[in-house]
């Protein structure tokens, strides 16, 4: 069954078709979204997010490859009504800004009773009800990002996608973003997010890939992709720590009052067994055995081979 | 279609100052051309003020057609415009709508200034609605040859190359002492420098027809071509 956005073997190549200096923005790219998730977006300045959003809204066209977006090619100009797009450092007419939502909305083809409404639905949703007449020029940064978004759910979509949706928020109006994204989702919209705050990627997402030099490198649920199956951690009592100082990472941590106090050791899988004999052989009771969990952060940096982000 | 419209309206809203600009210049020229109602105008001063503002309008139409899409992506307003349900066809209609409608407001604010001229200097008035007219026409085909071009040069360029295609028709037609008149544009433009209030100056309908026809073929053109082009690459 196909997905709501289908990218199948796309690759995009930037450079005019004289130059000789072309780059490939994004190769031999396949992704495939399925309806009702929250799918997060990573990769470094440059991995090729960017360009992958706007093949897929039609901005530009693949040099091979095709794609869809609710079962239309990219670029169908009516499925458009269907989406809601924030772009990466929104700009926006210098108009009041329900009139500009209005705007907007009315490119969807929403009729006007129905504009009014939801223009002061969404505007409440972001928080900036108060704010419906005033010019957006005259808005902060965060403010126009929120107006930004307000656009992209006036025709309530199916699909939204958005780029670096809180790059310019403060924590506070980040919080909210956040929020509003989870009830979209609740209510039903598939969200594609692409964004550098691994942190709010963590923790909404459902599934996330990872892009790199513009090949895909990585992708799966998010909670997968935070359990290392290469290391465990055991957590045992009845055992002194420092009978186990020649297994690597072992500290003695508070286990709860009942239980009173343990080791816990982090060991590579293939140490795993020999540790848990070790324990046993010291009369120790072993109390859990589980994968260590990374943050997205570690697991960016590890398949990007960043040494931070850009 | 209300789509178009309303990009257009929004078009407009954008261009408001300048094309304010340009109607007070229109005011004033007329009332420059007139000396203020001091002494009576020459005729060649009012032949001058007509050509000069047919002439004027079409290249203002011309300039703010090429200039549209490229200030559009600059800013990177386009993005979030061509992400609702319009084809960039649409999108090109609506510029041209605006342009259009700027040129007809120009138009219109010419003859009312020329019939006050004209009614200084003495002369008779008829001829201006049919040259007005005619500027529409031009006006449009500058404006979609202009469009056509910028979908793939900058602005400058474009601006440069539309010239350019109403020269060499000229230049052609100043060295051969004929011909030419096969490009509606050129055509339009030899009306306009032939242009009296004597009874005898007729208005040819068919260039105004054919400038039309050929203002469709371009604006077919530019959408074809823009329909094919990156958008959200970054413009130089």
């Amino acid at each position: 069954m196909p997905g709501i956005l289908d990218y199948s073997y796309v690759t995009k190549d930037y450079g005019t078709a004289w130059s000789r200096r072309r780059v490939r923005a994004l190769d031999d790219f396949t992704l495939s979204l399925e309806r009702g998730e929250i799918f997060g977006f990573l990769g470094p300045n440059g991995a090729g997010k960017t360009t992958a959003i706007h093949l897929a809204l039609g901005f530009m066209r693949p040099s091979s490859g095709a794609g869809q977006m609710l079962g239309k090619p990219f670029g169908d100009a009516k499925t458009r009504a269907r989406i809601g797009f924030l772009a990466e450092n929104v700009a926006l007419y210098h108009r009041p800004a329900a009139k500009l939502l209005r705007f907007y909305g009315a490119l969807n083809g929403i009729r006007p009773q129905r504009l009014r409404l939801r223009c002061r639905e969404v505007l409440r949703q972001v928080e900036l009800e108060i704010e419906a007449d005033r010019n957006v020029a005259k808005f902060s940064r965060g403010m126009q990002q929120r107006i930004g978004l307000a656009q992209a759910l006036i025709n309530d979509p199916e699909l939204l996608i958005l780029d670096e949706p809180t790059s310019a928020l403060d924590p506070v109006a980040r919080v909210a973003m956040r929020e509003l994204l989870l009830e979209s989702n609740r209510a039903g919209k598939t969200i594609f997010l692409s964004s550098h705050l691994l942190s709010e990627i963590e923790l909404i997402c459902h599934r996330v890939a990872i892009l790199s030099k513009g090949r895909l490198v990585k992708v799966g649920k998010t909670e997968e992709l935070l359990v290392s199956h290469d290391r465990y951690e055991i957590v045992a009592r009845g055992v002194p720590a420092s009978s186990l100082e020649s297994m690597p990472q072992v500290r003695v941590v508070s286990l709860n009052a009942s239980l009173g106090r343990g080791v816990q050791l982090t060991v590579a899988a293939q140490l795993q067994r020999e540790a848990l004999e070790k324990i046993w052989a010291l009369g120790g009771e072993v109390l859990s055995v589980n994968p260590v969990r990374r943050s997205l952060e570690d697991v960016f940096l590890e398949l990007t081979g960043k040494g931070g982000l850009a | 279609m209300r789509a178009a419209l309303l990009i257009a309206a929004n078009f407009l809203r954008q261009h408001r100052w300048p094309v304010l600009l340009l109607f007070a210049w229109i005011v004033l020229t007329a009332g420059a051309t007139g000396d203020f109602g001091r002494s009576r105008p020459v005729n060649v001063d009012v032949y001058f003020y007509f050509q000069q503002q047919a002439i004027f309008i079409c290249i203002f139409s011309a300039f703010l057609a090429a200039d549209a899409i490229h200030s559009e992506r600059k800013s990177r307003r386009i993005l979030l415009l061509l992400s609702k349900a319009i084809s960039r066809g649409e999108y090109l209609l609506a510029v041209m709508a605006a342009t259009w409608a700027t040129a007809i407001a120009y138009a219109i604010l010419s003859a009312v200034c020329g019939v006050w001229l004209t009614a200084h200097a003495m002369l008779p008035s008829a001829g201006l609605w049919p040259l007005f007219t005619l500027v529409i026409a031009g006006a449009l085909v500058s404006a979609s040859v202009a469009m056509f071009f910028s979908t793939f040069l900058n602005p400058y360029l474009a601006t440069g190359c539309t010239l350019a295609l109403f020269s060499i028709p000229a230049a052609w037609h100043a060295a051969r002492h004929a011909g030419a008149v096969w490009w509606p544009g050129f055509s339009l433009l030899l009306q306009f420098l032939t242009f009296t209030l004597r009874p005898d100056w007729a208005p040819r309908w068919s260039t105004a027809a054919a400038a039309l026809l050929e203002s469709v073929i371009f604006w077919g053109l530019a959408a074809i071509i823009f329909e094919r082009r990156d958008i959200a690459v970054p413009v130089e």
